[in-house]
């Protein structure tokens, strides 16, 4: 319980880290400090990842988010020498209607996901975290009472990963006993065998579409020469 | 553990923090990089989905997959976009959204 409130609270810091970040991307003048806060909130989404057992998403998303694509920002941003957008007063009633937009889908999409089954019923994180700390200092005899865990919740808490389940699957032929001993899951090889069996065409075709891309943004950023 | 409505939340408000930079900026590179946020915010919420759904302890591995498309996409759609921007920025001298209406006038 202890550590489970710790995993809440971490991830409610790391949601409002990018959450935060998200909000001066959009709030600061200067591009670069746009850029800036993209970088530190996709390093926080990747954290985020992480926590939820997808290691290998993370490494990526710190990769080419953080890594590549943040670079290509702010390369493209020093290389035209842009100037802090002027404000002019025709912005009004565009900030107005963009806000309004955005707000509706965000109620829409924050509505949906607390109606799911399940969704509400997890205590405040801080309100277990004490409680726990109380009893691990005190000593209080005072049982918890024992949350009951419903399969059919789908918004409740997210399943444990399971080292074991993850080691048959990765290898089917491997016995009982050998699975259980298995600690930690190989995230990237689950995914590599997903990726080459099932969809190894549309990897191909992702390829060529990075290539082709590649190939796109080369000829178009060109400099036409006028002769 | 976390609810998957938490994740769901927060993806939710990345998205529609994204949706907003879309409509009320008008430099066009920050434009882009709110649109870069929303398809991050979509992969979050592909991951948390992969985990809720998953059997016996272990996640979907298709939406993680998916979520890896994403990324690939994306990264693709920023080469093509940048270069773009700046053959926008070679005609026009400027990167706000405004500027581009000469089928207006």
């Amino acid at each position: 319980m202890f550590e489970s409130s710790l995993c809440q609270i971490l991830f409610c810091v790391l949601a409002a880290l990018a959450m935060l970040c998200a909000i001066g991307v959009v709030a600061f003048r200067n591009p670069v400090n746009s850029a800036m806060c993209m970088a530190v909130c996709f390093a926080m989404v990747a954290a985020i990842f992480f926590g939820m057992g997808a290691q290998f998403l993370g490494i990526v998303q710190l990769i080419v988010y953080a890594g590549a694509i943040l670079v290509l920002f702010l390369f493209v941003v020093m290389m035209l020498d842009i100037h802090d957008e002027n404000h002019s007063s025709k912005t009004g009633w565009h900030a107005v209607v963009g806000v309004l937009v955005a707000g509706c889908t965000a109620g829409l999409i924050l509505k949906a996901a607390i109606s799911l089954p399940g969704a509400t019923d997890t205590p405040c994180p801080v309100k277990t975290l004490c409680t726990s700390a109380g009893e691990l200092l005190i000593g209080d005899a005072r049982q918890a009472a024992p949350q009951p865990v419903e399969a059919a919740q789908y918004g409740g808490a997210l399943p444990e990963l399971s080292a074991a389940a993850a080691a048959r699957m990765e290898n089917p032929s491997i016995s009982a006993e050998d699975a259980a001993k298995a600690t930690s899951i190989s995230d990237v090889k689950l995914i590599g065998k997903c990726l080459y069996t099932h969809y190894n065409i549309p990897f191909v075709i992702l390829g060529f579409a990075l290539l082709s891309g590649t190939v796109g943004a080369v000829a178009l950023a060109r400099k036409i020469r006028k002769d | 553990m976390i609810p998957l409505a938490h994740y769901l939340i927060l993806s939710g408000i990345l998205f529609t923090i994204g949706l907003a930079g879309v409509l009320v900026r008008k430099n066009i590179i920050v434009v882009f990089m709110c649109l870069e946020m929303m398809l991050c915010a979509s992969s979050v919420a592909l991951v948390a989905f992969s985990r809720a759904q998953g059997t016996a302890g272990v996640p979907v591995y298709d939406a993680q997959v998916l979520s890896l498309f994403i990324t690939g996409i994306a990264a693709a759609e920023v080469a093509i976009g940048l270069a773009l921007i700046v053959a926008m920025f070679r005609a026009r001298r400027t990167v706000e959204s405004t500027a581009l209406n000469s089928l207006k006038d």
